[in-house]
């Protein structure tokens, strides 16, 4: 990762609401974030935080109710928001695309897997004959370890267990090489063994093709092993940003260690029963005025200036936190 | 696929034997001696008699039902005492009309049921949508009769801009040489514009009445089924590859859509055919349906008898044909089938 290099992809304020019978509900608020070529980038949150949201944003996805309604997605430059849908349909699935999340609904049960892969191929470059989009589509079977590609390409996705779906689909996404793949949940759906597969997989060839991904999981375990960078999503914000290993090793927002500390692991398991994260998430439709967290915030909770300011991004030393007292926080994590 | 069509066909032919059953047993109810009804009140009983032995009424009612059974089924369908023709010649001549409206009013349903569908539901457009549904409801709620005298008035009486009742070709117009008997097809097949045309255009009303309530069932199947694979992801994911919306839905969720209305397309199919009599009385269509409401009317009863079974097998044959065709389509069905 060069971190000099332009983004490839530049996410600006970007605001999304979808308009309900019980308000409207601002499931993305005003995030921002870059994306370097080659980088890996995890958007960590629980449901419901606006991970998904914010990856149909920003390929101008998101249809009513729901409506993008302020800030910018840069792709190489180019401004997507306030496109059309026949422009972004250009850059849809050439210069970014997405691995969705729940592999048995992602395909077209009634239509081959085959037709499926030269559907996006031959989308962006209608010179392909059909005769030669298919051979790709082989090669691209081949590329994401579906055995028996040349016979696999005329079956129906019914015929194709969960984990060679995703597999599917994550060939369909890297069909044309782009240079952005949104991978919302790409694993969420699969039992372990086939989370690591494909997982080793995605990894290969994001690698090969240099393409910089967007990794959105609720599962820390895979952005410890995947990402360079961490975004820690909550009510629809961007609370912290830092390289994987320094929020590993410490976080600086008081979620994102309530997070980190509900991981299972063997030792700590020893101790007693996972610590949860009281409460729920708030509800979008009626955000509190002061911090969204407040409620929940084993350090903030009561305190008046957490009730009453909403806190904004500041850098704290590498990395990025939206917290009054992160140095307090750090100081408990450091400790601790 | 040979077990699924086989149990297929045996259900088929268990519901021909019914409905063979119904004709039979339909026809020995009514009240009235068939050969009173043929010699006339004034004949004597002794003609009677040798009519009744000359028509097989002496003989015990199954053997009776098994010549019923077979004569269909070897084109003997009895002879119409009323028109004094044989019953195969009088269906034969008039069902090329009957089927040639059916078809073209299900073409028309067809058409703008899916056209409709799709455009009301590929992107949010409440207007459109609901336009869409207010028709639907409109056409469900229209009686083919009624739409059809009005349709007469306006388009006939008032505008004089589309022909009346009683006629299938303009006078002037040529006859295309007889090859299926459907104006409009046997126009094409022998080229004949002209022919098409006028064919066509006679056709347009009584279509129309007749194809209107199918249009609305069909339309506001085809409307919640695709609102309802709108919402899959797959839709979400054949975005994300660039596809527009249009095409999407076209491509993806109008055959997702459209296979659960596959069965209600070949009834209301079978049922255009087969059912057409108010609309073919109102348009006086020389169809069968007009000629069994008449026939009913004289009491010359073989024609229903022939009808009847006619009928059954016609919507026997269509269910099969769409029976293949959810193998063809469908995937899932193809596989399920063959295990």
């Amino acid at each position: 990762m060069n971190a000099n290099s332009q983004p490839v992809l530049s996410v600006k304020d970007l605001e999304t609401v979808f308009h309900t019978g019980a308000g409207t509900v601002r499931a993305v608020r005003r995030i921002s974030f870059d994306l370097r070529p080659g980088e890996r980038l995890g958007i960590v949150g629980e449901s419901g935080s606006g991970k998904s949201a914010t990856a149909l944003s920003i390929l101008g996805l998101i249809e009513p109710p729901g409506e993008v309604v302020g800030g910018s997605v840069l792709l190489n430059g180019r401004e997507l928001v306030g496109r059309s849908d026949r422009e972004l349909g250009a850059v849809r699935g050439k210069e970014i695309s997405l691995v969705y999340q729940d592999p048995m609904s992602a395909l077209d049960p009634v239509k081959s897997i085959g037709k499926q892969l030269v559907e996006t191929i031959r989308r962006h470059d209608r010179s392909i004959s059909r005769k030669a989009a298919r051979k790709q589509a082989v090669e691209l079977l081949r590329d994401v370890e579906v055995p028996q590609p040349e016979r696999r390409l005329d079956e129906f996705p019914h015929q194709y267990s969960g984990g060679m779906r995703q597999r599917v689909m994550i060939a369909s996404a890297l069909a044309n090489r782009p240079d952005v793949v949104l991978a919302d949940e790409p694993t969420t759906a699969l039992d372990v063994t086939t989370q690591a597969q494909v997982l080793e997989l995605l990894n290969r060839l994001v690698s090969e093709r240099g393409a910089a991904i967007v990794l959105i999981t609720h599962n820390l375990g895979i952005v410890a092993e995947f990402c360079d960078t961490v975004r820690v999503m909550y009510a629809g914000r961007l609370v912290e940003a830092a390289a994987t290993r320094t929020l590993f090793r410490a976080p600086a927002h008081p979620y994102a260690g309530a997070l980190l500390r509900a991981v299972p692991r063997p030792d700590r398991l020893e101790r007693g029963p996972l610590p949860a994260i009281p409460g729920a998430p708030p509800n979008l439709a009626e955000l509190p005025s002061g911090c969204s967290f407040e409620p929940r915030c084993p350090l903030g909770a009561g305190r008046p200036k957490c009730l009453q300011d909403a806190p904004t991004d500041r850098a704290l030393g590498a990395r990025h936190v939206e917290c009054h007292f992160a140095e307090e926080q750090l100081k408990q994590e450091v400790t601790a | 696929m040979l077990r699924f069509l086989s149990g297929r066909v045996l259900g088929g032919i268990a519901s021909i034997f019914g409905a063979s059953i119904l004709a039979f047993v339909f026809l020995r109810a009514i009240p009235g001696d068939p050969a009173r009804l043929v010699l006339g009140p004034l004949a004597s009983p002794q003609a009677i008699s040798a009519l009744h032995k000359q028509m097989g009424l002496d003989d015990p009612i199954y053997v009776q039902y098994w010549r019923y059974v077979s004569d269909f089924f070897s084109g003997h369908w009895g002879f119409s005492y009323s028109a004094g023709q044989s019953v195969g010649q009088q269906i034969g001549s008039r069902l090329p009309a009957s089927l040639e409206l059916g078809l073209w009013a299900f073409l028309f349903a067809f058409v703008f049921a899916v056209l409709l569908a799709l455009l009301s539901t590929y992107r949010h457009r409440p207007v459109i949508d609901g336009i869409t549904r207010a028709l639907a409801f409109i056409g469900l709620g229209t009686p083919p009769f009624w739409l059809g005298l009005m349709l007469l008035v306006v388009f006939f009486s008032w505008l004089g801009i589309l022909p009346g009742p009683g006629s299938r070709i303009g006078d002037s117009v040529p006859l295309p040489p007889k090859i299926t008997g459907m104006l409009t097809i046997d126009a094409i097949l022998a080229g004949d514009p002209r022919a098409f045309l006028s064919a066509f255009v006679h056709l347009l009303l009584p279509a129309f009445s007749l194809g209107l309530a199918s249009f609305a069932l069909l339309v506001r199947l085809l409307r919640a089924n695709l609102a309802e694979v709108g919402r899959e992801p797959f839709l979400v994911v054949v975005r994300s590859k660039g596809l527009g919306r249009w095409t999407a839905h076209r491509r993806h969720a109008l055959p997702n859509a459209f296979l659960p209305t596959l069965t209600a397309s070949g009834l209301i199919l079978a049922q255009l055919i087969a059912g057409s009599v108010v609309v073919e009385e109102v348009f006086n269509w020389p169809g069968v349906g007009k000629l069994v409401v008449d026939s009913i009317l004289r009491q010359d009863f073989s024609v229903v008898q022939a009808f009847i079974l006619l009928s059954a097998c016609a919507y026997v044959a269509i269910n099969l044909v769409v029976d293949l065709l959810y193998g063809v389509l469908d995937p899932r069905v193809r596989e399920g089938a063959a295990t």
